[in-house]
């Protein structure tokens, strides 16, 4: 006698459900919340907090510029380089900000670069604002900088208020000193 | 003039009435006075080694400062000899860094926190996965009996209930349908060849 075939049931293990929620859940909640995030606003620790005091020599001398000495009004500080291309395509953008926004005080401070180089980019793009020298990479440092462009905007205050990665274009730039600007009042 | 000099002499003037501070002289911000003792020779590079060994190098991948031949981190090398001549200690010189870069820029994470995942989620899991392993072993080594019988209905019948070669279903179709696949399959129907049935 042959034997039926035993009713094949499709039913779910509630313990392999359990666990695989357990571990799948917790991956979909980090993807999910960081779906909408802008990869080019990375959080500083920094964001919130005083920006660090530096004094560092403008590019081709002459006497240091301290941060402590431009406060009471916001700041943009850009960590540049001449081998870095977005640091080029930013460059135009930074200076006609600088030129149309007097009452913000624009500073760059040149990353791991050779300061004859950054002399000569300068004579050939003249730019609205100093470039200070960062030879040692302590300011750098000091802002937690992971590569160029990076640029970061201070209040009245001297707090940051915010930290932009990547080529900024007149809009962003106009936006975030918007922000520092609000910071300060 | 040109506008940067021009921007340049602003800055200049308005810091004409204050102090001049010295390039790069920047006070350590956030860790305090100094806690330890100042080093200065053989000791001071070891320790500039160690200290470099748990500080990540944040344009490397996977690169502590010590290991990394990146000028950002021989720059942070060459902090962490700075302060640790002028006498701050490993933790207040793990923390400068962390100010700046987050927690990230630390090798070896604080045990503090979520980091408790990170220093023993592994050995909880290896735990959890051995004691899983151990389980199902002895839930194999009992038989379908201690799998609380749900393996029975699929278990090998006996010898006595599989049906003879020769047999047919009792049921009419099936029984025909049986005859049908021996003759497709060996070209007689019944369950022996013709010839072998003497």
């Amino acid at each position: 006698m042959i034997r039926p075939e035993p009713a094949r049931r499709s039913r779910v293990n509630p313990k392999v459900l359990v666990v695989g929620l357990v571990v799948a859940l917790p991956l979909l909640a980090v993807l999910v919340a960081n779906l909408g995030r802008d990869p080019h606003s990375v959080r500083s620790p920094l964001v919130g907090r005083p920006a660090p005091a530096f004094s560092l020599v403008p590019v081709g001398g002459g006497a240091p510029v301290a941060l402590e000495k431009v406060k009471g009004k916001p700041v943009v500080i850009n960590f540049w380089a001449t081998w870095c291309v977005p640091c080029f395509e930013e460059h135009a953008a930074l200076t006609a900000a600088a030129r149309g926004l007097p009452d913000v005080q624009f500073l760059g401070i040149v990353y791991e670069d050779e300061e004859t180089r950054t002399q000569e980019f300068l004579r050939q793009r003249p730019s609205a604002y100093p470039s200070l020298f960062d030879p040692e990479g302590k300011a750098a440092i000091a802002y937690g900088v992971f590569g160029v462009p990076e640029t970061f905007f201070i209040d009245g205050s001297g707090r940051i208020v915010d930290k932009y990665v990547g080529p900024m274009t007149r809009s962003t730039i106009a936006a975030l000193v918007a922000r520092a600007k609000e910071g300060a009042r | 003039m040109t506008p940067a000099a021009s921007a340049l002499a602003g800055i200049l003037a308005l810091a004409s009435s204050g102090q001049q501070i010295p390039p790069g002289a920047a006070p350590a911000a956030g860790i305090g006075a100094p806690k330890g003792p100042q080093l200065s020779g053989p000791e001071l590079d070891k320790r500039t080694d160690d200290i470099g060994a748990l500080l990540r190098c944040p344009v490397c991948q996977g690169l502590s400062v010590a290991d990394s031949p990146a000028t950002m981190a021989r720059n942070m090398k060459a902090e962490v000899r700075e302060k640790l001549a002028k006498g701050y200690d490993q933790e207040q010189i793990l923390a400068y860094f962390e100010r700046s870069y987050g927690e990230f820029v630390r090798l070896e994470p604080p045990m503090r926190g979520v980091n408790w995942l990170v220093w023993f989620g592994p050995v909880a899991g290896l735990l959890a996965g051995g004691a899983v392993i151990a389980w199902a072993m002895k839930r194999s080594r009992g038989g379908p009996a201690a799998a609380g019988g749900r393996d029975v209905a699929f278990a090998a019948p006996a010898a006595s209930e599989l049906p003879s070669r020769d047999t047919v279903p009792a049921d009419p179709k099936l029984a025909a349908a049986v005859r049908r696949v021996r003759m497709l399959a060996y070209g007689w129907p019944q369950g022996f060849s013709p010839k072998a049935g003497s």
